[in-house]
């Protein structure tokens, strides 16, 4: 691995050479190389590959990039990402969930029949939509983890059943219109242009803020906190990200409460993931159950809780989903949902065979699928050719997922 | 012992089964193709049974739904013929497959009337349904009408049709077709709409406002009250205030309560009632070995194997004006179905509840 690390860095050099950049240049170009080779991309190959999709339709129709399609297409894929979102922690596990599309559904029309057709208000209707799902993901995880029945059947079960439930719960009028302003506020509210600049720039400090907390933590401990330039670099480009986005949005409607969540919810499990003693025992699990047991991880408890998060948000996802369609019929949670979750996890860059994945790759990946979605409806495409232009960017993922797995199954041998 | 206890709890399924050979019985299939929709569980079955009970009170029948899996609702039609019906009423999933449904009741000397969908390239003795192409027609005439009505002489239209697989989507777009095509609206952009799914028909409204701007439609045909809604939320969230005339069709609960709430312009209603009591009524009629009723035949469709006798309704437009007169005078909704909370005063309005 340490082959050509570049001494790069030169912390002394204050002025950069024609030629110490060029090596630079060469010398990342080469580690990114070797990351592809070792399994070890992240995001990289998802970020090019939208970059990619986002050219080509911009080309083919001058309205793909407009503030108002971009905005649209953040909308269109939040309540799929969310979903996604769970699914993500799932895979992270080495286990699946074939139920969170139909969870979303019976969540929604819970919600829907409880507010409409039972007068209740928004919020307990909402939380009550939001329990089903908890107590869906609780009776599934548990069923898992105690019965030793594989996800993949218990969770197909409920696809089926969860499906049935809905149709009973919405009864026989099919189709329930929501009108109630907190509900679908959760998708048709926009902020105005001033609290859209100071989202940004609360992103931005809290970003900041805690890579500086990072590091005063390492160096305390003794361990190496890397050049200060890489933090600066990072907290630059959330701004300029975060500058890019609000600036898009205000150009249309403004900042939209429905992607607020969907973000935050990416944010959160982000975190819970990567910093949280419960997130490395995720990834522990996910990585080697039998070691992670030896370890002492009360393993059947950190499965069940994932379980129940999972289903969680995919109630959250099929509320927001309601909100945006301001109605819950019996084709809710229908249709591509369930695939498009998961394409959108493993598009991102989240393996299907455990332990290594990140929340983020909810968001890029249901970018991914939402942009193609949403460029083939600009064009006017059939769905045929949609579902085959997802299928082929579905299989090119896959592949560089399985083959920088080998890549990584090479280093452990040698 | 456990057996035994098994054995004991078989006895009355194996004595029904042996009844089955009672030729007294006229058994007669109900084979319908989903339950998405909420029409067919709760409309079509209990009025088909009710009508059957009161013509003939010791007919039996067997009913199945095929939700929306070809396979499975050949597996149901075998499972009637070899249970002894007498006759198959068939509400085909996919109306070209379902000619090999026929082709076995044939075999065994079993008539079948097409419901709803017509199965083609089969010999079916019957054929009793809405005019597909005619419904079409009533939404792009109701629309561009009101267009007229309103002022507007030309402009674009976004035409949201539906599924693909479904031969009667085809029937109502060509119906949309032949009245839009040489009028003075030109059609802005079409979608076909993956299995009518109303998440589906929002993206595609969000796309064709991409593509033509907000001021670059007149209306919105919409080929059923589920896409409908897809496209009025689409249309709410981008502010397009006031909404456009839009069509539906089925008069769906959801359907008929924007129309109240003024959304959504129109819906076309099929009253399910004389459907479902033409077909109890001529499937009984041919299960007893004679031939359809002369007056319940008005027509002839051919469906590429020969000229089936058939009974054609006429869809009804229902607009605003005419919601308290149509579907709730039939009790097709009752008032306390359509009249939830928020849309209390628009019933009052309109004269119901």
């Amino acid at each position: 691995m340490a082959v050509d690390t570049p001494t790069v860095a030169a912390p002394g050099t204050r002025r950069l050479r024609p030629r110490a950049v060029l090596r630079t240049a060469a010398g990342a170009a080469g580690q990114v190389w070797q990351r592809v080779r070792h399994g070890e991309l992240g995001s990289l190959p998802v970020v090019v590959g939208l970059g990619v999709v986002w050219a080509y339709f911009q080309i083919a129709n001058e309205n793909f990039l407009s503030s108002g399609n971009l905005t649209n297409l953040m909308l269109q894929i939040a309540a799929m990402g969310t979903i996604s979102v769970g699914v993500v922690l799932v895979l992270l596990l080495g286990e699946i969930d074939l139920s969170v599309s139909y969870v979303s559904g019976l969540a929604a029309a819970t919600m829907a029949v409880l507010n409409v057709k039972s007068e209740w208000p928004a919020v307990p209707a909402i939380l009550a939509g939001l329990a089903v799902g908890a107590g869906i993901g609780l009776l599934q995880g548990l069923w898992v983890t105690k019965l030793k029945v594989p996800s993949f059947v218990v969770t197909l079960a409920g696809f089926l059943a969860w499906q049935g439930a809905l149709g009973r719960v919405l009864g026989k009028t099919g189709t329930v219109n929501l009108s109630d302003d907190r509900i679908t506020g959760l998708m048709g509210t926009f902020f105005s242009d001033a609290v859209g600049w100071a989202l940004a720039a609360t992103v931005v400090v809290l970003t900041a803020v805690s890579r500086l907390l990072r590091r005063r933590r390492r160096v305390a401990a003794g361990l190496p906190a890397g050049p200060a330039t890489g933090d600066v670099g990072l907290v630059l480009v959330v701004a300029a990200a975060a500058v890019a986005a609000v600036a898009v949005f205000n150009d249309d409607r403004g900042v939209p409460l429905g992607v607020c969540i969907f973000v935050g919810f990416v944010v959160v499990f982000d975190v819970v993931t990567r910093r949280t003693v419960f997130g490395r025992h995720v990834f522990a699990i996910g990585g080697n159950p039998s070691a992670a047991r030896q370890a002492g991880i009360r393993v059947d408890r950190v499965r069940t809780t994932v379980f129940v998060l999972a289903a969680t948000m995919a109630a959250a996802g099929g509320i927001l989903s309601a909100s945006r369609l301001l109605a819950v019929n019996k084709s809710s949670g229908g249709g591509l949902l369930l695939l498009d979750a998961i394409a959108a996890a493993v598009i991102g860059g989240t393996s299907l065979f455990g332990g290594r994945g990140s929340a983020w790759s909810a968001l890029l990946g249901a970018l991914v699928i939402g942009s193609i979605a949403n460029g083939m409806d600009l064009l006017g495409q059939t769905p045929d050719v949609k579902s085959m232009v997802t299928g082929a960017v579905l299989l090119v993922a896959a592949t560089i997922d399985a083959v920088s797995r080998r890549g990584r199954l090479h280093d452990i041998r040698a | 012992m456990r057996l035994a206890l098994v054995l004991a709890m078989l006895v009355p399924f194996v004595a029904v089964g042996c009844g089955g050979d009672d030729s007294n019985t006229v058994k007669i299939a109900l084979l319908l193709p989903e339950t998405k929709t909420a029409r067919y569980e709760t409309q079509d079955r209990p009025l088909f049974e009710a009508k059957v009970r009161e013509l003939c009170r010791s007919c039996e029948i067997l009913y199945s739904n095929a939700e929306q899996d070809v396979g499975q609702q050949q597996s149901q039609a075998e499972a009637a013929l070899t249970n002894g019906a007498d006759v198959l009423v068939l509400d085909p999933v996919d109306s070209a497959s379902a000619a090999s449904i026929v082709a076995l009741a044939r075999e065994r000397e079993v008539p079948v009337v097409s419901y709803d969908r017509l199965v083609r390239d089969a010999d079916i003795a019957y054929f009793v349904s809405y005019d597909a192409t005619k419904v079409g027609e009533l939404q792009a005439r109701a629309l561009t009408d009101k267009l007229a009505a309103d002022g507007v002489s030309s402009g674009a239209l976004v035409l949201i049709n539906g599924a693909p697989t479904d031969y009667n989507a085809t029937l109502f777009k060509r119906g949309a077709h032949s009245v839009i095509d040489g009028g003075p609206y030109s059609v802005g952009v079409e979608y076909d709409t993956p299995e009518w799914s109303p998440d589906e028909a929002q993206q595609e409204m969000e796309q064709a406002l991409t593509r033509l701007g907000r001021d670059g439609f007149v209306g919105v045909y919409a080929a059923n009250d589920g896409t409908a809604g897809g496209a009025i939320a689409a249309m709410k969230a981008a502010g397009i205030r006031p909404l456009p005339p839009i069509t539906g069709q089925d008069a769906e609960v959801a359907g008929i309560q924007r129309i109240l709430a003024g959304e959504q312009y129109m819906t076309v209603y099929k009253a399910i009632q004389p459907q479902a009591e033409v077909a109890a009524t001529v499937a009984l009629a041919l299960a007893r070995g004679s031939s359809p009723p002369a007056d319940l035949v008005d027509d002839h469709v051919d469906n590429g194997f020969r000229r089936v006798p058939a009974m054609i309704l006429e869809p009804v437009t229902v607009t605003a004006d005419n919601v308290a007169s149509t579907v709730v005078a039939d009790g097709f909704w009752s008032p306390e179905d359509l009249c939830t909370a928020h849309y209390a005063a628009a019933c009052t309005a309109a004269g119901i509840g």
